[in-house]
């Protein structure tokens, strides 16, 4: 029992060494050497620009923006992209009738879409929505597509050989079995979703955290900056952690 | 109905007993890389409904592929394989399937892969059957376990428990113990026996393993090497329960391992090269 708390004790400090050690650095050259604030602002004025922007509600206010913005692109990424890519997965025809567009267009980073997007949807709402569903959607479907792909022919015989009703088959014997590519297909097109809702309010935007991380650098205030990256990781890292926990309850079998 | 025509139905329908299953002709090539592998020669035989048949011959001589024809898993086949006067095209629930891997769906628990066999039929009787089957297979206690989590010897048990639930009318077992231990793979013989015993469930079963086709089998099937034909047919008529050191059981051993062994049988093997065929002898 002892070994068992010392040891998790131990796996704690290896998660969180090279985190604190940074912090650490940050704090040591703070007092040991001249940070130019521009460039490096202090922990301090960090964590009391924190404060005030937590104080006047305007980090959640564009933390909120941006949440909003990510789920919606994100549902109709991962919504379209389960369903297109269980059918792709399924039939041989489908798969070579969008192969060749699919190909075509997964390899253009969802960025270079931004000028279009703006010709096509102006620079509203909708916009950034269809351009961080264009992030999630490939990454998902391809994944899909590739876990039903994958699925194990045995298995597939035995389903076969029961004379098992099509739906029975797809619920019950192909989407579980893609089950662990489906939700890496999820994750990751997750965090493209989040890659894509800041690189659209970077560009055009008077709202959400990329709007904050921009409108702050053309003041000079990379404390803000600096707030708004670290939001954007932590906001990131705890969507990514609560997948992480459907993914578990969802696979329960291994 | 005249008297004549009852007993010629009747006439008929005994036929058509001793040929419950039927396998005419039947051969099979492999098409690889344009290459042609011969597997099955020619093969013709007949099951009579109840039967035990064992099929023995060394690994690769195209025993499961025997198997999967007469399952129709594998229709793409010279001959004709018939069940009940019935040409044999696509697999049916009525065929029970046993593989020598386990093949349950990892993401089901046992009562789930056992009910997973079963379609159209009421919750209620659903429940009753995989119980029942559960039961049978003596797994009471693991309804709710994943496969994972069981020995092979489980997860086999919980296969044929599978392949049974549908009340089918033949029952095909490819190698079902081959993985398993000596002790497992006893114990799950007598059971097999005794479910068959209950069910009456016309049984083929492919395995390597000489003792397991006497204690098993009313008729075993020697096959010879690929391309795979019968070599021989030897019925096993020992009394119940049969005694593994018995003098006739023993003798009975002897007759098939030679059929393997005997003088000059596995000289195609380069020399050298020379590997003992996959045939276990207790
Ligand atoms: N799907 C397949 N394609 C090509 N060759 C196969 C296929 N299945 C089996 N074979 C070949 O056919 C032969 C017989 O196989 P199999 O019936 O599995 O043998 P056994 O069950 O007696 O060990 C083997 O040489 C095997 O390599
Ligand atoms: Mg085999």
């Amino acid at each position: 029992m002892l070994e068992d708390s010392i040891k998790k004790v131990g796996y704690a400090a290896e998660y969180l060494a090279l985190t604190a050690a940074i912090l650490a650095l940050w704090f040591f050259l703070d007092v040991h050497g001249d940070l130019n604030p521009v460039i490096m602002p202090s922990p301090s004025k960090v964590a009391d620009t924190l404060g005030s922007l937590i104080g006047k509600g305007a980090l959640w206010g564009d933390l909120l923006i941006s949440v909003g913005r990510v789920l919606k692109g994100y549902l109709i990424a991962a919504s379209l992209g389960i369903v297109l890519g269980i059918l792709i997965g399924l039939s041989k025809h489908l798969e070579r009738f969008t192969n060749l567009l699919v190909q075509l267009i997964k390899p253009i980073p969802p960025i270079a879409w931004i000028p279009l997007v703006i010709l096509w949807f102006g620079i509203g709402e909708s916009g950034k929505i269809f351009l961080i569903f264009l992030g999630g959607f490939f990454t998902i479907l391809i994944n899909v597509i590739d876990g039903i792909r994958q699925a194990d022919p045995k298995l597939i015989e035995v389903s076969a050989s029961m004379e098992t009703p099509l739906l029975k088959h797809i619920f019950l014997m192909v989407i579980p079995s893609a089950a662990p590519s489906i939700f890496t297909g999820l994750r990751t097109g997750l965090s493209s979703c989040w890659m894509c809702v800041v690189a659209a309010e970077l560009v055009s935007s008077s709202t959400g955290l990329g709007y904050l991380i921009m409108n702050a650098r053309q003041f000079g205030r990379t404390d803000v900056v600096l707030i708004g990256m670290l939001t954007i990781g932590i906001i990131g890292k705890i969507m990514d952690s609560l997948l992480k926990v459907a993914e578990k309850s969802v696979i329960r079998w291994n | 109905m005249k008297i004549t025509e009852i007993q010629s139905a009747k006439a008929s329908e005994a036929r058509q007993n001793d040929s419950y299953i039927s396998v005419k002709n039947l051969s099979k090539y492999f098409e690889r890389k344009g290459e042609s592998l011969h597997v099955l020669d020619n093969i013709s035989f007949q099951v009579k409904k109840g039967e035990t048949v064992c099929i023995v011959g060394a690994s690769g001589c195209g025993k499961s592929t025997l198997l999967r024809a007469i399952a129709g898993l594998d229709a793409n086949h010279d001959g004709i394989v018939t069940v009940d006067g019935a040409d044999v095209t696509n697999p049916a629930k009525e065929r029970g399937m046993v593989f020598q891997e386990h093949r349950l769906f990892p993401w089901l628990t046992v009562e789930q892969n056992i009910g997973y066999a079963l379609n159209g039929v009421s919750k209620e009787e659903r429940r009753r059957l995989v119980h029942e089957h559960v039961k049978l297979v003596g797994l009471r206690g693991f309804e709710k376990v994943y496969p994972r989590q069981l020995s092979g010897g489980m997860a086999q048990r919980a296969g044929i428990a599978r392949a049974l639930v549908n009340n089918p009318s033949v029952l095909l077992l490819d190698e079902p113990f081959g993985a398993l231990d000596t002790f497992t793979k006893i114990s799950m013989q007598k059971e097999l026996k005794n479910i068959q015993k209950q069910s009456h469930t016309t049984m083929i079963l492919v395995t390597h393993d000489i003792d397991e086709a006497v204690f098993l089998a009313d008729r075993i099937f020697v096959l010879s090497a690929r391309p795979g034909k019968i070599k021989r047919i030897v019925p096993v008529t020992l009394p119940e329960p049969r005694d593994r050191n018995s003098y006739e059981f023993l003798e009975i051993r002897k007759t098939i391992y030679d059929e393997f062994f005997a003088e000059g049988q596995d000289l195609e093997v380069p020399k050298g090269k020379r590997k003992k065929p996959r045939i276990s002898v207790g």
